[in-house]
C-alpha cells in the first residue's frame, strides 16, 4: 500500500530519518506529487530542527559532590563486608576442622577404637580424614552458598538521603 | 585512593580513559566520568520523571549501581548507551511504583494522539519565531506518558540511533519506531491544543 492515506502516517518517521531505505524511498516518491503532504513534511522538519533545541536541564551544584562521596561510601563498605566474609568462611572453616578432629577423638574413646560402617572401621585414621574433610568442604560450600545470597540481597538499594 | 571494584584490573590495563580507569578502581576516574556525564544523565532523568526530587535521587542510584555493575560493561561498547540503560530501568522501576497506568499512556491531563488528515492551515510552529518553538516543545514534551518522552530525549537530545535506544530500553526496534511515532503525534496535538488555547478570548 503506498497511497497517501498510508504514507502520511510515515512523514513524522521520515522526517526523523527513521525509516529503511525501502520505506524512505516510498516516502519520498509521494511527497514529490502530493502538495498535501509535503506540507505536512515541511510542518515536521520544523518540530525536529526545535526539538534538539529544548532548554536542556543543568545538573544542581552539589549532585556530583554528594554521589561521588556516597560512591565512595559504598565502595568503603562493601570491601569492609568483603573483609567480614572472608574472616567468617576462615572461622567456619576452623570451625569445622575442630568438630571433626573433637568427633574423631570422641568416636574413639566411646567405640573403643572401632566404628563398623559397611565394612569399614571410619574411627581408623585415615577413613576418618577422609569423611571428616568431606565434611568439612560441605560446611564451606553450604556457608559460601548463605553467604552469595547475603551479598545479592545487599544489591537491593535504599533510597537515597538526601 | 583505589576503590573496591568487582573486576579484573588486567583485563584492561591498555586503556587510559576515565571509564576504563574507574573499572580499574581509580578515584580520580571516577570524578572524570561523573563531571563528563552529569548534565546528561540529569537532563535525561528530569526529561524522563519532570520531578527534580527524583531524579536526584536516580541520578545517586544510578551512579551506585554503575559502580556495582561495572564488571559487566563491555569494553569497546558505548558507554553512555550502558549508562542511560542502567538509568532506564531504576526509571521504570520508579515510574511503576508511582503510576497506575501504563508507561505508554498520556497521563489524564493529556489526550490520546492521532493519526489525522491535516488541513492545509499552517502549523503552529510556524507562526512561532525560532527561538519560541523549542520552549514550546519542551512544555509539548512534558505531556506526553513517560515511554514517549524517553525516547523523544534520546533521539533528538542525545543524538542515539534507533538501534541504541532499544539497546537502552530493551526493547525490539520495532517498538522503538512505534514510540517514536506515537510521541511525535502526541506531541504535535499537544503543541496544538495549547496553540488553540492561547487564541481563545
Amino acid at each position: 500500500m503506498t497511497g497517501h492515506d498510508a504514507i502520511q502516517p510515515m512523514l513524522p518517521l521520515y522526517a526523523a530519518g527513521a525509516l529503511d531505505e525501502a520505506e524512505g524511498g516510498r516516502v519520498a516518491e509521494h511527497v514529490r506529487t502530493c502538495e498535501m503532504c509535503r506540507r505536512e513534511l515541511a510542518d515536521w522538519n520544523l518540530y525536529l530542527q526545535a526539538l534538539p533545541e529544548m532548554p536542556p536541564f543543568q545538573a544542581p551544584a552539589g549532585l556530583v559532590e554528594h554521589t561521588r562521596a556516597r560512591m565512595i561510601e559504598q565502595s568503603r563498605a562493601s570491601a569492609a563486608a568483603r573483609r567480614s566474609e572472608a574472616v567468617l568462611l576462615g572461622a567456619l572453616t576452623v570451625f569445622g576442622w575442630i568438630v571433626s578432629v573433637a568427633a574423631w577423638t570422641l568416636v574413639r574413646v566411646l567405640a573403643r577404637g572401632s566404628l563398623q560402617v559397611f565394612g569399614a572401621n571410619l574411627a581408623a585414621g585415615m577413613n576418618w580424614y577422609l569423611v571428616s574433610t568431606a565434611m568439612v568442604w560441605m560446611t564451606a560450600a553450604a556457608a559460601a552458598a548463605v553467604l552469595a545470597k547475603q551479598i545479592e540481597a545487599r544489591r537491593v538499594y535504599e533510597p537515597a538521603s538526601r | 585512593m583505589m576503590l573496591a571494584v568487582a573486576v579484573d584490573p588486567d583485563a584492561y590495563s591498555n586503556a587510559d580513559d576515565p571509564v576504563s580507569r574507574l573499572r580499574r578502581g581509580d578515584a580520580e576516574a571516577l570524578t572524570a566520568v561523573l563531571s563528563q556525564y552529569q548534565h546528561r544523565l540529569y537532563g535525561f532523568l528530569m526529561r524522563l520523571l519532570q520531578d527534580p526530587a527524583a531524579a536526584d535521587d536516580l541520578f545517586q542510584q544510578t551512579w551506585l549501581q554503575v559502580m556495582q555493575k561495572i564488571g559487566q560493561y563491555r569494553a569497546g561498547a558505548r558507554f553512555d548507551t550502558w549508562l542511560f540503560s542502567v538509568a532506564h530501568n531504576l526509571a521504570i522501576d520508579y515510574l511503576r511504583r508511582e503510576r497506575n497506568r501504563s508507561l505508554d499512556e498520556a497521563d489524564e491531563s493529556g489526550e490520546t494522539p492521532a493519526v489525522r488528515l491535516r488541513s492545509s492551515d499552517p502549523g503552529p510552529l510556524e507562526e512561532l519565531l525560532e527561538s519560541e518553538r523549542a520552549a514550546i516543545l519542551a512544555e509539548g514534551v512534558r505531556e506526553l506518558p513517560p515511554m514517549h518522552r524517553e525516547v523523544l530525549s534520546l533521539r533528538f537530545e542525545e543524538d542515539m540511533k534507533l538501534e541504541e535506544i532499544a539497546e537502552v530500553a530493551a526493547v525490539p526496534l520495532s517498538t522503538v519506531k512505534s514510540r517514536l511515532q506515537r510521541a511525535l503525534l502526541g506531541l504535535r496535538d499537544a503543541v496544538e491544543r495549547r496553540s488553540q488555547r492561547g487564541k481563545r478570548p
